[in-house]
């Protein structure tokens, strides 16, 4: 059969294209509606693509979550999500499937990975004034922001989420003291508890509740407000550090740039009108998205998956007994996220003869949505002027990044006390004093 | 065309991403040598080697490879112990050092392995599949391999083997004897002999004293008391501990000291361990009484001490503890004194008159009267009234003996 001449000149149909152009236009219209090839711009500053600057941290945490969907995908068809048998799944997992305890590691190393990686995103952030509108028009950077606070309690749920389908005693206590810190917020606490776990007991019930959140609804929900999240980034004129760049930078003359062509886009059929370039798009600021952005971006993608596939072949993943409701093991702890919540519920019990204060309505409730509450409405708190925008710790915003390290620092610390600080009973050791060992049956 | 600009940082970006294919590339060859490094595939490789030395090339070539299970459903239980033990089911490895070693035949003909696998009688892991995670001696799991090596680091005082007996008796724990079970026999025996149910109920029956024991050997190894213990922090030990000096190891205790050696001690503590609450299916217990059946002889003994005249005691309880000579009644346990004397006997021990003491006892009667043997005050008169006429009885024998 004789191959059809394309009726656009220069366009060659080929054989898995869906899209046959008929004319220039054509051709034309189906690049500029093409997201593969807009997702980025073309054009990106030096400033922005460098890694001292954002250090990545979104791509990191994008490609994390990728490596979670795909490690995750095999895990679905080995992992059987009832109390007989999830355990024991578990253990063939780890034991008997191939690369199966590398699976299971890397996708608990990047879960912890992710938690790390989005709380150290959230905090550049903030660090940079980033999500302050610079000079662009429509700019809406503080509802990004808001987005990402949403995509941090979202991974955190998911972190959590993932942590009960195991069912052994790490996973079904760290999530009776997870959800019990929840049945403290007044009077709605006990249900919203109910509406978790699905009764009143952490059972069955629980365990396919957080199964279908953990592998559905919420990957759903962090996947379409991860693109919700990329796509106000290039409708707000990409990393604030590009808008500060145009800010300071002093008009100057720049020589006319290289003629554009517009050929492709059908708008014009060879070489087409010069179009004179501002600064940010002069050719001494800035680069081709392709290749310079992409090669930046699969550094960070693929080194990322690297590493975490590495470390995954050194880091067991823990697997203690069976779950068991009636033998609380000592100390039982809440994920290493929420600990420094932990810590602080312990911290805020007062025992006053024989009255108690119960911290968890302080300590789990009060404080942890003054923090969310405030962090998510920061945008429109922040006083400081245009020129704080993209910059790190600058000058105007030095309070404010002030009490930001330090309510991170006391967060770290507080993780750290609960996590190697507490031993049995909740009693506090020093690192330097060994615990009581724990005793076995046999 | 539009002039390309160039990367600011190309000098840096392409050799890095060149460092990270490798890594990629080192990432692969490292979890697949993670995922082939085995301890069992050496042990294959070592038993083929067996085999072709002992009956020939053409026989090794025979030898299963690869991952091997038994999957026993009822039980719940992928037991993958025979990827590595090879020789079990082979016959010619009678004498050879494990992993090797053929299984004895005797305990197999009525425990097949289809139906039992292996870990229900030898403890361990059996979904693991390297030594150490296999063999249980790993944090979080809390089923060891009971090994000869265990029960020497227990010091175990009779047959070094003897903790494998624990699992026996999870399913013959209503059995008076069970062959081959040497330690749970003799325990069993001193069940019995010492009287251990006045105080405990076992199997359902018995006393509310101390503690119900029936599914002891289910409590955590956490909610134990190893404050005054040494040594070794484990429920076994603790038991052990316990039995040869019940007060030495929980102060309150009002538990008698047996004067238990070493053996009868840890065979107890192997004993109350193995009470605990398995699923076993019914097919595996079928025709096992579902309880401790008294032996014709002890139905017997009861039924005349029952019927004699010293009937009193035994309806009230009494004679669980204490023997009445001058009736003829025996105690399975002979914790407390004889009663036929006890008008004077309480007078001599505590200078206080038997009605005196009845109504207001001191010591381990106030906790026998106050949980397990409740007496109104005219109940209390009879006690004291049967008492001085087991005296009167005494009394006159006494006598008689002296002429």
């Amino acid at each position: 059969m004789a191959q059809q001449p394309p009726e656009a000149p220069g366009v060659r149909s080929r054989r898995f294209w869906s899209l046959r152009p008929r004319s220039d236009r054509d051709a034309g219209d189906a690049i500029t509606s093409n997201f593969l090839l807009h997702a980025m711009p073309a054009k990106v500053s030096n400033a922005s693509m460098a890694w001292t600057y954002s250090f990545w941290l979104g791509t990191i945490t994008a490609a994390l979550f990728l490596l979670l969907v795909l490690s995750g995908l095999p895990l679905l068809f080995l992992y059987v999500p009832s109390v007989e048998r999830a355990y024991q799944s578990v253990k063939d997992i780890e034991y008997v499937v191939s690369f199966g305890k590398w699976l299971r590691a890397v996708h608990r190393v990047a879960a912890h990975g992710m938690v790390i990686a989005v709380v150290f995103h959230l905090a550049r952030v903030f660090f940079t004034g980033a999500y302050k509108n610079g000079v662009g028009r429509n700019q809406h950077r503080e509802w990004n922001w808001v987005i990402g606070v949403v995509l941090l309690l979202l991974t955190l749920f998911l972190s959590f989420t993932g942590y009960l389908l195991p069912w052994d005693q790490l996973a079904f206590w760290a999530v009776t003291v997870g959800t019990n810190i929840a049945s403290a917020i007044p009077w709605v606490g006990p249900s919203v508890r109910e509406l978790l776990i699905g009764g009143r007991e952490i059972e069955q019930a629980t365990l396919i509740r957080f199964y279908v959140l953990h592998i559905v609804v919420l990957p759903g929900a962090v996947a379409a407000l991860f693109g919700y999240h990329m796509w106000r980034v290039r409708k707000d004129g990409g990393l604030a550090r590009a808008d500060r760049e145009e800010q300071l930078e002093t008009p100057r003359t720049v020589p006319p740039t290289p003629t554009k062509t517009y050929t492709l886009l059908g708008v014009a059929r060879g070489t087409a009108p010069t179009v004179t370039a501002k600064t940010l798009i002069a050719a001494d600021t800035t680069v081709n998205a392709v290749p310079d952005l992409v090669r930046r971006a699969l550094i960070a993608t693929l080194g990322t998956i690297a590493l975490i596939s590495i470390l995954a072949v050194f880091i067991a993943s823990p697997l203690e007994e069976p779950a068991n409701p009636l033998i609380t093991p000592n100390p039982a702890k809440a994920p290493w996220y929420f600990l420094w919540l932990q810590e602080i519920v312990t911290d805020t019990t007062i025992h006053l003869g024989s009255f108690t204060i119960n911290g968890a309505f302080i300590g789990g409730v009060i404080l942890p949505g003054l923090l969310i509450g405030v962090l998510t409405l920061w945008p429109w708190l922040d006083r400081s002027p245009r020129e704080a925008t993209g910059e790190w710790f600058h000058p105007a915003r030095r309070t404010q990044n002030l009490v930001f390290i330090v309510v991170m620092v006391a967060i770290l610390l507080l993780t750290y006390i609960g996590m190697e600080m507490r031993g049995p009973y909740w009693e506090f050791f020093w690192p330097w004093e060994t615990w009581p060992s724990l005793p076995s049956r046999i | 065309m539009e002039q390309r600009t160039n990367s600011p940082y190309p000098r840096i970006d392409r050799p890095t991403l060149a460092i990270i294919g490798v890594l990629l590339v080192l990432s692969c060859v490292l979890f697949f040598a993670s995922d082939r490094d085995h301890d069992w595939r050496y042990y294959q490789a070592a038993f083929e080697e067996e085999v072709a030395q002992k009956f020939g090339e053409e026989r090794a070539a025979a030898v299963t490879t690869g991952l091997q299970q038994i999957w026993v459903a009822d039980l719940g239980r992928a037991d993958r112990c025979i990827t590595c033990h090879q020789a079990t089911s082979w016959k010619g490895f009678e004498n050879a050092d494990e992993p090797f070693r053929t299984h004895p035949v005797e305990p197999l003909q009525g425990h097949p392995v289809e139906k039992f696998g292996c870990t229900s009688c030898h403890g361990g892991q059996g979904w693991a599949v390297d030594v150490i995670e296999a063999h249980g001696e790993i944090a979080h799991w809390e089923e060891p391999l009971l090994s000869r090596s265990l029960g020497e680091d227990y010091s175990l005082s009779g047959n070094k083997g003897a903790l494998i007996q624990m699992n026996c008796n999870s399913c013959h724990r209503y059995d008076r004897e069970t062959k081959g079970a040497d330690a749970i026999n003799l325990a069993k025996r001193l069940v019995d002999e010492k009287g251990c149910r006045a105080c405990h109920v076992i199997n359902n029956r018995g006393g509310r004293i101390g503690p119900d024991l029936t599914r002891v050997g289910e409590k955590a190894p956490e909610q134990y008391d190893y404050s005054r213990l040494s040594g070794q922090k484990t429920a076994f030990a603790w038991h052990v501990a316990h039995f040869k000096n019940p007060k030495a190891v929980s102060t309150d205790s009002t538990m008698p000291n047996f004067g238990f050696n070493t053996e009868q001690a840890q065979a107890l503590a192997m004993l109350v361990l193995s009470w605990k609450l398995s699923h076993i299916p019914a097919a595996y217990l079928a025709g096992a009484p579902r309880t401790d059946v008294p032996t014709p002889e002890q139905a017997a003994e009861e039924e005349r001490m029952r019927t004699g005249p010293g009937a009193w005691f035994v309806e009230t309880g009494c004679a669980t503890c204490h023997s009445i000579q001058v009736y003829g009644v025996e105690a399975p346990a002979q914790i407390g004194p004889d009663l036929s004397n006890a008008v004077e006997d309480v007078q001599s021990r505590f200078g206080r008159t038997i009605d005196d003491f009845l109504r207001e006892p001191t010591g381990t009667m106030s906790v026998v009267l106050s949980r397990q043997i409740i007496l109104t005050p005219e109940q209390k008169a009879i006690a004291v009234q049967k008492l001085r006429e087991a005296f009167a009885v005494y009394q006159k024998q006494q006598a008689e003996k002296e002429r």
